[in-house]
């Protein structure tokens, strides 16, 4: 029985269900600020699975969960936790993400 | 905690059959969202679908739902929101569900003006049964059933609406999940029929062999033939060829309502009135 973790327990900016995600990499293609990336793994659908690798630089802008048609990544309400400012590093890096075909910028090869 | 869709989901069926990437999934959401934000209660919601990729909606949200034959989702719909005029009937077909076989239910749905939400999923391809030509596959696109290049010609959806003379008419795209989610909230509050045409992707069936196979390059197509309708409106008519106008494209609040008519009729064989004229009527023929 699938779950849809709108619970956040580790009080994270953004988290996600990988038991829901298809790894179309929609989400990693809106982020504007470089938060997310796929990572390689033999056991999913597309041998990747999406990771958060700077929760840190997540400005709460909300695009990621919206676009995601399977229910799987999810944003903290704006009320409970105090986002970060769009900066220039951060754009920078999702520009090299988008580039790496959405891969985490530590994942090298074809998908 | 981040919005709750549990309330309005069927979780023991998740995860969706859709394919990675399909829109769909996003259109689910941001109907979720808006019937969210209206707050209406749950039990005053139908969603009725047909077959198709599109028919699975029905199957995910916790509304009384119908998943009912092939194109006939304006029929049953219009059956249940005849006894039910007080509550929201919502129909979701896909192109060829509601432009191919359905055709003639869509337009008559439209021509009677009954309050009815009715999305129309528009992939551009068969995309269930491995893209066959749909009444929306645009011209020189490979299909199954075209593999030379489709030679049909296309419907434009909001278009044959607007002609059927559905009273709220709009057009958006799965790639803006806001703007959808208020289209549907007005969609939603506006009594008549609501026609909605909303684009969506197809990487798999429509793209693989139209080089677009992956969900990100299907949604820079969508983008790229897409345009607001305040833009597109001043463009010159060649430049306009090739583009579909987003946004609301019509919206009539005048217009009579179906079930208001037929209240009329009940009064009619309750005595209470003698019969129906023509000065009951604000638009007559």
């Amino acid at each position: 029985m699938g779950t849809a973790m709108t619970e956040n327990v580790n009080n994270a900016p953004v988290w996600v269900n990988t038991s829901n995600c298809k790894a179309c990499d929609i989400c990693v293609s809106v982020c504007p600020s470089g938060v997310l990336g796929m990572r390689y793994d033999s056991t999913s659908t597309l041998g990747a699975m999406i990771s958060i690798d700077h929760p840190e630089a997540c400005i709460g802008c909300n695009e990621c969960e919206l676009t995601c048609p399977d229910f799987a990544i999810y944003v903290a309400d704006k009320k409970d936790y105090k986002f970060a400012k769009l900066t220039d590093d951060a754009k920078e890096r999702q520009a090299a993400i988008v580039a790496n075909n959405f891969m985490s910028l530590d994942q090298q090869g074809v998908k | 905690m981040a919005f709750n869709y549990d309330k309005y989901l069927r979780l023991e069926k998740m995860p969706t059959l859709w394919c990675w990437g399909c829109g769909d999934g996003v259109i689910l959401k941001a109907f979720v969202r808006a019937i969210d934000k209206l707050g209406i209660n749950r039990d005053d919601v139908c969603v009725v679908s047909g077959i198709g990729c599109s028919g699975r909606f029905s199957s995910y949200v916790d509304f009384n739902t119908v998943h009912t034959t092939h194109g006939r989702t304006v029929a049953f719909a219009t059956g249940i929101k005849l006894v039910n005029p007080d509550k929201h009937v919502i129909c979701v077909a896909g192109d060829g569900d509601a432009l191919a076989i359905g055709g003639n239910h869509t337009i008559h749905g439209c021509r009677r003006n009954i309050d009815i939400t009715m999305i129309i999923i528009n992939n551009f391809i068969y995309g269930l049964t491995n893209s066959q030509t749909s009444p929306t596959t645009p011209k020189g696109m490979w299909t199954v059933s075209q593999k030379a290049g489709n030679i049909d010609p296309t419907f434009d959806t909001c278009n044959l609406a607007i002609a059927s003379g559905a009273s709220f008419v709009a057009r958006e795209s799965m790639l803006d999940p806001k703007k959808l989610e208020k289209v549907f909230v007005k969609a939603l509050e506006h009594r008549g029929f609501a026609c909605l045409d909303i684009l969506s992707n197809c990487h798999i069936n429509l793209g693989r062999k139209n080089k677009m196979a992956s969900a990100m390059e299907n949604l820079e197509w969508i983008d790229s033939i897409t345009m607001p309708k305040k833009k597109y409106d001043a463009l010159t008519p060649e430049e306009q060829t090739n583009l579909l106008p987003t946004g609301i494209l019509k919206e009539d609040t005048e217009a009579d309502e179906y079930c208001d008519m037929y209240a009329e009729i009940i009064k009619v064989h309750q005595g209470q009135r003698k019969t129906i004229s023509q000065d009951d009527f604000t638009k007559k023929i």
